[in-house]
């Protein structure tokens, strides 16, 4: 083992990859859509994306793709692009992860759909020139040739030359301006399932997480953090036996704080476990515990947020009508008030991150870092702050990611890896064990929403008053206050379909010192639940079948996203059989339905309650009907399973999720305390995919929101207990 | 030194003998296929063969493992049952075509456990029912593969 066995790092060399020899780069350059607050703050406004197609002297054509790849498909989605307008297999292309100088973000749901259009493009123009570069060699007219399954055809005299044998003359002729596209009627590719390329390693070993670099001489490390929340490192603790270094760790790239330590071994034997064991051994008084600790408490949390609910100066958030008077004039008004808990990302694969610097000690002239990211080109940022290289002088290897759920966007362990390599003079692989990965998180925030409804003496809703109290993910990310509502935190409680003539929907930013951070759909997760729920509970207190109230809540509506929203929740009530098929004895059906980045999904949960002693103790999900409207589905098979996993996602989190705290500690440290839907927990899930034909949207989060709230309706119809405080079961443990 | 074997090749390690087998196999032999999750015999992403039955290896020392048949997933293509033939198909490799013809993984982080309890199952159970499958397959997968999962166990159930 003296060779890093890392698939993707000769493959993503800068050198190499910018020089083909007998070959054909065509790097395609345009603007990138953005149609979301997260998106425009990961991506300036004026942000292009860059395609990359690689056509080699042996036939071989190559998909460049950015971002990460973390089980969402955008190896998959991105490179079909490009196949569609080479007039190519899918099963010819190739997928390789771009080099961070020109790689992108993976957040917002947006990597497929902000950059198809670009891949497209570059497909077409890329068989534009192979096409001329055949009417060259054959001196006939383009119009004479073809481009058929990586070869052109002279429809005169029916001679064939390849793309290979194409490409040297193809990469000397202009790049047109302007290629023709194909229509979306006539794709061949785009909208029919394709397998993914990157699963063969995933079923056979060979795939290389972030935690799977090696790399030649390496020592190992581990991070422990200062044990409560907002503490710092006292004293760097002398070398315990079992290990080879300590080094402080920094709170961030700049904060000369320090907060935490890595412990180092490259002794014979060295391995994580043993890091960890020899941990234990080190005194907890090398820590400072911060005076506020006995206020870094979750009741405190929660009754701060309380009473921000009923004072402070909110932020408007969005304004209809006239609530005021709409409320003045109400026959009856109901008020329900809804709360969540922080939660962890808890991504199966824990924080970890691999520096190599060149030369071993400073003064440095290059590095390296393998890391699992969501944001390849900030690690190129943070690289250069911490080692003052120069971004040329530095590569990072984006490896796959087992899960990134808006964690790995983050640079904290990036930073302490850069940390450590520099001060231990060796290359170093740092770990993150379990419990810091979950006591050391950026959570989903906390929150408490407010819901006011008015309702006339028909029942029909004539006012809606939504007051968000949260803690601010940007805001605790600057140094300002915030001077307007955050957008991320209403999103999901704003721009709903329905027909809500007088609405006001504000936000109370919550100062919390618990991190916050972005968290499969966020803002969306937590609001959809909220809104979702009060709109049963208006159909429960007026008598109206949840379905209907919704229909005409849409039919009514003159919102833009109204229609394709009534589309989507006809579409999930057909697949449940809500209005044909009986709901076995037992057993409840709920319903709900939610939008986020642009994607559009309903969900009709049917369960079953268990009762321990007269109270329910869990219920049964048994099945889903799920229907999605991503304007158009690049690739059916990941929509499927993407809407699949934010299912399963959103339902272990509003059945158990919940981290608790008390005096700056955090009451999960692992999965024991941090229960996970399983197999045989897993209900049926059926996707509709409804082609609107609308923008094309992503499809990564937007199932996460609506199962929450279809869950608590059906709970409340089956039980009559309305659930307003997640998670359902609190306290939920895990065993082997 | 203990002495391990591991997919049919002998490795001699120069450790303490309760280091547990999950990090022996992968800071030490590379063999990085075994994934770790939880370290706490939880989740099921160490999983491994040892002797014929799925452990987690992050459960079992490696002392204890010594002398022991172990297979990881870089051996899963090589896995047989005593029921199948040298020369035929054997279940690893219907196991992977299984998983890849129902796009099983999504990180792909957990599949490894998924596919070495799997392995352990079929073992046990030729033909598993889906009360079987059910009792078998408690890996945690946190981006809710199960779906597929169980349709990748059913087709390989059926796989000739
Ligand atoms: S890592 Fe072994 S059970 Fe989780
Ligand atoms: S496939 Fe990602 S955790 Fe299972």
């Amino acid at each position: 083992m003296n060779k890093p066995t890392i698939s993707q790092a000769t493959a993503v060399d800068r050198r190499k990859f910018l020089k083909v020899t007998g070959g054909f780069l065509l790097a395609l350059t345009l603007p990138v859509a953005t149609n979301r607050a997260l998106a425009d703050t990961s991506i300036p406004a004026n942000a292009t994306g860059t395609a990359f197609i690689r056509i080699g002297a042996d036939e071989s054509i190559t998909v460049l793709v950015g971002g990460g790849e973390m089980g969402q498909g955008i190896y998959t989605g991105l490179a079909m692009g490009a196949a569609e307008e080479l007039m190519v297999t899918w099963e010819k292309v190739k997928v390789e992860p771009l080099p961070a100088i020109a790689s992108w973000l993976s957040a917002g749901s947006g990597g497929i759909r902000s950059r198809l259009p670009t891949f497209l493009k570059a497909g077409a123009a890329a068989r534009e020139m192979l096409v001329s570069a055949a009417a060259q060699t054959w001196g006939v007219p383009v119009a004479s040739c073809q481009a058929v399954n990586g070869t052109v055809k002279n429809l005169v005299t029916n001679e064939v030359l390849t793309y290979g044998q194409l490409a040297p003359l193809a990469a000397t002729l202009p790049v047109p301006a302007a290629p023709v596209l194909t229509p979306a009627a006539n794709y061949r590719i785009i909208g029919t399932p394709a397998a993914r390329p990157d699963l063969v390693g995933k079923v056979n070993g060979s795939a290389k997480y972030g935690l799977d670099a090696v790399v030649p001489g390496m020592a190992l490390g581990i991070v422990k953090h200062a044990p409560v929340m907002g503490g710092t490192l006292k004293t760097t603790p002398s070398v315990p036996s079992g290990a080879s270094a300590v080094v402080p760790l920094g709170a961030t790239a700049t904060n000369p704080v320090n907060n935490a330590i890595a412990l180092v071994s490259w002794l014979p034997g060295a391995n994580t476990w043993g890091l960890m064991e020899t941990m234990k051994s080190i005194s907890s008084n090398i820590w400072n515990t911060p005076a506020n600790a006995a206020l870094l408490d979750s009741n405190v949390f929660k009754s701060q947020a309380m009473s921000l609910l009923g004072r402070g100066a909110p932020f408007i958030a969005e304004q209809k009508g006239n609530v005021d008077t709409a409320f003045a004039s109400a026959a009856r008004v109901l008020e329900m008030t809804y709360t969540l808990p922080y939660l962890p990302h808890a991504c199966m694969e824990v924080l970890n991150c691999t520096v190599r610097m060149t030369p071993a000690t400073a003064p440095f002239t290059a590095c390296e870092i393998w890391a699992p990211t969501q944001a390849p080109s900030s690690v190129l940022t943070t690289v250069s702050a911490v080692t003052g290289l120069p971004k040329t002088a530095i590569t990072v290897y984006p490896m796959f990611m087992g899960g990134g759920l808006g964690r790995k966007f983050e640079q904290d362990y990036i930073t302490q890896a850069i940390t450590t390599a520099m001060a231990v003079g060796r290359p170093v692989k740092l770990v993150w064990p379990r419990s810091e990965d979950m006591t050391r998180d950026q959570y989903r925030p906390m929150a408490v929403t407010r819901i006011r409804v008015a309702l006339d003496a028909a029942g029909n809703i004539t006012g809606w008053q939504n007051r968000h109290v949260s803690p601010s993910i940007s805001a605790q990310r600057r140094t300002t206050p915030l001077t307007a509502h955050d957008a991320n935190a209403t999103e999901g409680a704003t721009a709903l379909p329905y027909n809500l003539p007088n609405r006001l929907i504000d936000y109370v930013q919550h100062m919390s010192p618990i991190p916050v951070g972005y968290w499969r759909s966020v803002g969306y997760s937590i609001n959809c639940f909220a809104v979702e729920s009060a709109i049963d509970e208006v159909a429960l207190a007026t008598g109206a079948d949840p379905l209907t109230l919704r229909r005409q809540l849409l039919s009514t509506s003159t919102d833009p996203l109204a229609a394709r929203t009534l589309a989507v929740v006809n579409a999930a009530a057909a697949a449940a059989g809500w209005e044909t098929t009986a709901v076995p004895a037992g057993r409840a059906r709920g319903i709900a339905v939610g939008q986020a980045f642009g994607t559009i999904v309903a969900e009709v949960a049917e369960i079953g309650v268990t009762y321990t002693g007269g109270v329910p103790t869990n219920f049964t999900v048994y099945k889903v009907a799920c229907a999605v409207d991503c304007g158009t589905a690049v690739n059916p098979n990941s929509v499927e399973a993407q809407m699949q996993g934010g299912i399963f996602h959103g339902l272990s989190a509003a059945k158990w999720g919940e981290l608790k705290w008390t005096a700056g500690k955090s009451s999960v440290t692992n999965f024991n305390k941090y229960r996970m839907t399983r197999l045989s927990e897993a209900p049926v899930i059926t996707t509709t995919i409804v082609n609107s034909g609308a923008a094309m949207s992503g499809c990564g989060e937007p199932g996460v929101p609506p199962i929450a709230p279809a869950v608590a309706n059906a709970y409340a119809k089956l039980t009559g207990v309305r659930v307003r405080d997640l998670p359902f079961f609190p306290g939920a443990t895990m065993g082997g | 030194m203990i002495s391990l074997n591991v997919n049919g090749q002998s490795y001699q390690v120069d450790v303490p003998s309760d280091t547990p087998l999950l990090w022996v196999l992968r800071d030490i032999l590379h063999l990085t296929g075994t994934k770790y999750g939880c370290g706490i015999a939880v989740c099921w992403a160490c999983t491994v063969l040892i002797n014929g039955q799925a452990d987690k290896s992050c459960d079992v020392t490696v002392g204890s493992a010594a002398g022991k048949t172990i297979i990881t997933v870089e051996g899963l293509a090589d896995f047989r049952l005593p029921s199948e033939p040298i020369g035929t198909k054997g279940m690893g490799q219907k196991l992977q075509e299984a998983w890849i013809a129902e796009q099983a993984p999504q990180c792909g982080y957990c599949q490894s456990g998924m596919l070495m309890q799997a392995a352990g199952l079929f073992l046990e159970q030729r033909h598993p029912s889906g009360g079987d499958i059910n009792g078998a397959m408690k890996n945690v997968c946190v981006c809710g593969t199960y779906q597929r999962v169980k349709a990748a166990i059913n087709r390989a159930s059926t796989a000739v």
